[in-house]
This record gives C-alpha cells, structure tokens and sequence, in this order.
C-alpha cells in the first residue's frame, strides 16, 4: 500500500463523505425540528434522482439544470406529506411529544409507498443520466478528481453553510430554530408552529432534492436506490449529532473517509459493514454524536 | 360468555385450518396458504418481544436467516437432521439476540429501531460477501440449496405441500398458545409495564434489560425456526431473502397493523395482508411489480393515524356488538318464553 494510492482513496473518499453529509442535511434538519426521523428520505432523493432522468429523457436538459425543478417539486411533496400524513399524527397528541416510534412507523410506510410506486410506474430498469461534465475530471495536486463528484461535495459545502445563515438571521430561520427548542413556547410567542413545520419538511426534502439531482451524474437510478442513502444518512446524521448542519457534514466525511480507506483494504462491498459497526459504537457509546451538545 | 365466544371462534378456526388441505387439494393453492401462515408465525414471533416491550426491531429478518442457514449448513455438511437444525438454529439466533441485546437495550424507540437494522445489515453484508468461514461453504450471495432427497419425515422433506402445511400450522398454534401464556404469565406482566412506563416500572423492581432480554431470545428463537422451515419448504436460502430489510419490515407491519401487543393481532394483520401480497404478485406481478407493497404502505399509514391499536381493536368491538346482541336476544327471548309464553314482555325484560 503506498502513500499515493492512500492520499488519492482519502481524497476521493473526503469528496463522497461530503456528498453523504449533503444528502444527510435535510434528514438532520427535519429531526432536529419535529423530533421525526423521517424514514422516507432516501425515496426523495430517489425521486429528485428520476426527475433529473425524465427531464433529460424528454427535453435533453442536463442534471444540474434540473435542480431548478427537483428542488420545487420536492419542497411541495414534503410540504404535502408533512401536512396531510405526519400532520395529522402530531396534532392527536397535541398535549404529548410525538411518539417517536409511531412517528417512525408512519415514515416507513410513506418510504416503502413511495419506493413501490416509484417501481410500478418507472419499473425495476437501471437508469443513467449523462451530464456534459459526466466524464472530465479535475487535476487537483496530481490527482485526477471526476467533476460531478467535487460539484456535488462543493455543493453540499454550499448549501450547508447557506441554510446555517439562512436559519440564523432570518426572521423564517429564528421561527424554525424557536419551534425545535420548545414548540410550545414558541406557538405562545405567535409562530404558527404546524406551518413551520410543514414548511422546514419541505425544506428538508427540497435539500435533498438538489442533492439527488447533483448525484445523478454519476449514480444510476433505480426504484430502490434510496433506500441505501437513506440508511447512510441516518448513521451520518447519528454521527454528527442531531439536529446539527455542521455536524452532518462532519458526520459525512468521517463515515466517506472510513469507508474509502477500509476498502483499500477489503472489498469495497464489504466496506459499509464498518460504517455500520461505527454507527452501532457511536449509539452506545456517545449517543449525543460528535458535535453534538449533551 | 365472552370467553364461550371466543372458544367457539377458535375450534371452528381449528377445523376450518386443519379441514382445509382435505377440500382443497392443490399443490399451488396449498403452498400460498402455507406461506400465509409462515408470515402470520413470523408477526407472532416478532411481537413475542417487539410488541409486548414496545420496542421496533427492523432487523428480525436476521434471525430468520441465521435458523435457515445453521440447519441447511449442519444437513450438509454433517448429514444432520433439519429437525434438530432448528433447534440448532433457534438457540444460535438466542444467543446472537442475548448478544445484540445485552448493549442495546437501553437505547430507547427510533435508535433501538435503527440499531437493529444496522446490526442485520452488517451480517447479511458479511454473509453475502463471504464465500467460506471456518472452513464452510456459505457460498455468499449465491445461496445454499437443499438436496433433493425424496420423501423422508427424518429429513424433513416431502413431496406434496400437505405436510408442510400440517407443520406450519403447528408451528403457528405453538407460538400463539406460548404468546397466549406469556401473556397470562408474570413475564408478560413485566413486559407491559416496561411498555407502559420503563421508569416506573423500574421503581418497581422490575429489571427492564432482563424480562426484555428473555423475551428478546424467545422471539429470535421462534423467528430462527421459521427460518429453518422455509428453507427447507423452498429448499433455497440466500441473504437477500432470507436477511434483508424487507422480510424485517414485512414481519413488523403485520404485527402493528394487526395489533402488536396482542395474541391474536400478529396472525390477523398476516392473514389479511399476506393474501394481498400472494394475489397482487400472482396476477398483476408481471405488470405491476410492487403493488401490494404499495397496498402495504398506504395500510400502515392509515393503520398508526386512525387505528394505532391495529385492526384487532374495532374487529373485537364489531364481533362483541354483533354477537353480544344476538347473545343478548337469544336469552331474552328464551327469558320471556320461559316466564309466561308471551313474547310480549321481552321488551320489559331488557333491562335485567
């Protein structure tokens, strides 16, 4: 094993960690809101994933332009699940916390509704979508680093230190921020608590949505797809700490670099059993993540 | 009263069960309607632990997969009889769940949930991905099949689907009776105060990690042997199927969508989904593949929002109305024949 093998796995596993931390952003951001894990969040990714597809398909757009619809569209969808599905949840027990496991059982039945309509109607075919940047790469200190891959990780770079601005100097941001440290003082001081709500879901997905677009370059698409980023995510989102938007980054690279360095080791198939044995440590041992606050 | 109806729902659930491969002798029909009482095993072994402690595990699946390939590996590697295979199989899958459990316990609702997917994945991962351990051919995503051996009672294999079917029911009459006494038992009054207050319970000297342990090793014990039996009722085994998220899931969703935490819960959420799943896959699989998971999901959603008691709780209340009427009624009736021959004064009779 030399150094230059080593360096490039840690680089090109940095780029996938902060494409992970991306993809995790919105699943931290709703649960350190609502308190939900939303289990369906890999099905909007997946969704985000296939919009990029069927525009390309129809219009030629490429990937990234398709971001400018995917998010919307994401941001309605969430916005309606949250409003009609998981609202409705929270509002029975007005006077309680959510339950979180039914909260839990509800999202599994929006992702396992989601997948297999998404199976029914697209069908089980393995899908790509072609940028133009698709197959160039960058020459960044000797290593040549594919394109999609460091706009994706720039990009969650992006978006990551936006929504930490976005949630701390605006009037929008401070309601959120309110809601998800006490809910019902905030409902006392006039924020419309089931709007923020409603409106940080579909935030959450419309992230995950920019993401799934800007991955669909280089990831092929199928109806179960999501499934696997949503499981990474909850790790990610586990390791960083909940609720934390730094954290999911954090929690993104740490599980990138662990995976890409362990498969220069064993086969790569193999690789996620240590993220997963990582996941299972960090919830027994500091189950607040790594930045997060006890 | 109450318990006479009961009685008499079971005995004629009993004849109807037993009755059935004598009028119905397809091979075809008969093996969809032992996979339904396979999954209806599977959500009675899942709600042994989950639904009596409250605990969401989505990674059962691995149980079920451990009981299928510790009896297919001992059949062929050492020419042992499935029958005790799954024995062999339960107790390994008790041991990995005392295991898993012992450090897991305590991490409450969503982590225990995401906790046992992430423990199942990590061994259906190393099983795909591992052509031999130790010296034993897993043979890794490939799977293991069973020789064909002919009829044997020993080897637990046959050529028609009557005693598989025999099986499987006995299997499932045995998890309902032991559902049924653990419930009656003081384990069982453990678990529910552990579901209804942890902490209170706790109070009250009641070893949360202990009781849930038991319970924990006693449902991957019974899931394990569902896994032996399918691999021997399919004769293939692979991790895909027989380890992965999805058998989880589905063994879950009968459970809460029937009534977890209940004896009869668990087989009356598989005997109305699993049919769903065996028709929607025979005649519109081809043309529209994942439609009765779609069935599946748009049932849970609106299984936690307007029934979080699962469709046992109105099912009773209907019975007990229809029957509780007619019950009432009957004896009115024969009441009033008996006091004076009129039918008349019934109506002064209700109120007694």
């Amino acid at each position: 094993m030399d150094w230059y093998s080593l360096t490039y796995a840690g680089l090109n596993g940095l780029l996938t960690g902060a494409v992970f931390g991306g993809i995790a952003l919105g699943l931290s951001l709703i649960f350190g809101v609502l308190r939900i894990i939303n289990f369906a969040h890999g099905s909007f990714l997946m969704l985000a994933m296939y919009t990029s597809f069927w525009l390309q398909k129809f219009s030629g757009a490429d990937p990234y332009l398709s971001t400018l619809v995917a998010a919307p569209l994401m941001f309605c969808l969430g916005y309606f699940v949250q409003a009609v599905i998981i609202g409705p949840l929270i509002r029975r027990e007005s006077a309680l916390v959510v339950e979180p496991v039914s909260a839990l059982l509800l999202t599994a039945g929006v992702y396992i509704l989601i997948d297999n309509l998404a199976l029914m109607v697209f069908g089980p075919n393995v899908r790509t979508s072609a940028s133009v940047l698709s197959s160039s790469s960058l020459m960044i200190g000797g290593f040549p680093l594919s394109t999609p891959r460091v706009i994706a990780a720039t990009a969650s770079l992006v978006m990551a230190i936006c929504a930490s601005v976005w949630l701390a100097h605006t009037d929008m941001g401070r309601a959120i921020r309110a809601t998800a440290q006490n809910r019902d003082a905030a409902a006392m001081s006039g924020i419309d608590v089931p709007h923020i709500y409603n409106l940080t879901f579909g935030l959450g997905c419309a992230m995950v949505g920019v993401m799934g677009c800007l991955i669909a370059p280089f990831v092929p698409v199928t109806p179960n797809v999501g499934l696997g980023f949503g499981i990474k995510s909850f790790i990610v989102v586990v390791l960083g700490g909940i609720g934390s938007i730094s954290g999911s980054l954090v929690g993104g690279v740490v599980i990138g670099l662990f995976e890409s360095l362990a498969s220069q080791f064993v086969a790569s198939s193999l690789a996620s059993i240590f993220s997963l044995l990582l996941f299972i440590l960090i919830l027994l041992l500091r189950p607040q993540g790594l930045m997060g606050k006890k | 009263m109450r318990l006479n109806i009961s009685k008499n729902w079971i005995a004629l659930l009993l004849a109807v069960s037993v009755g059935l491969p004598g009028v119905l002798a397809d091979g075809y029909f008969l093996q969809s309607v032992t996979m339904v009482l396979f999954f209806a095993y599977l959500a009675c072994s899942w709600n042994l632990m989950c639904g009596y402690v409250g605990q969401i595990s989505f990674g059962h699946s691995v149980f079920c997969g451990i009981g299928g390939y510790v009896s297919v590996l001992l059949l062929t590697n050492v020419g042992l009889s499935p029958w005790i295979g799954m024995l062999v199989g339960g107790v390994a899958a008790a041991i990995l769940a005392v295991i898993i459990g012992y450090p897991t316990m305590r991490l409450r609702g969503p982590y225990f949930a995401l906790t046992t997917i992430a423990v199942a994945e990590v061994i259906r991962i190393w099983v795909e991905n591992t052509d031999s351990a130790f010296g034993i051919q897993i043979k890794g995503a490939e799977g293991l099949s069973v020789p064909l051996l002919g009829t044997n009672w020993s080897m637990f294999q046959f050529d028609s689907q009557i005693p598989y079917y025999y099986i499987m029911l006995g299997l499932l009459i045995i998890v309902v009776l032991m559902t049924w006494m653990m419930e009656r038992s003081r384990l069982g009054a453990c678990l529910k105060a552990i579901r209804g207050d942890r902490d209170a319970a706790e109070s009250l000297g009641i070893n949360p990690a202990r009781y849930t342990l038991i319970a924990f090793a006693a449902s991957a014990f019974m899931t394990a042997m569902a896994g032996s039996f399918y691999a021997q009722f399919i004769r293939f085994i692979n991790p895909e199927r027989n380890m992965g998220i999805e058998l989880s899931i589905d063994m879950a969703l009968m459970s809460i969508i029937g009534g977890q935490g209940t004896v009869a819960g668990p087989v009356i959420g598989a005997l109305f989904l699993a049919p769903v799943s065996e028709l929607t896959r025979v005649y519109l699989g081809s043309s529209l593949p994942g439609l009765h998971l779609v069935i599946y999901g748009l049932v849970l959603i609106v299984a936690v929002l307007y029934l979080p008691k699962g469709l046992l709780h109105p099912l009773r209340k209907l019975l007990h109305r229809m029957i509780g009427r007619r019950a009432l009624g009957d004896g009115v009736r024969v009441k009033a024949v008996a006091l004076s021959g009129l039918p008349g004064t019934a109506q002064g009779e209700r109120d007694e």
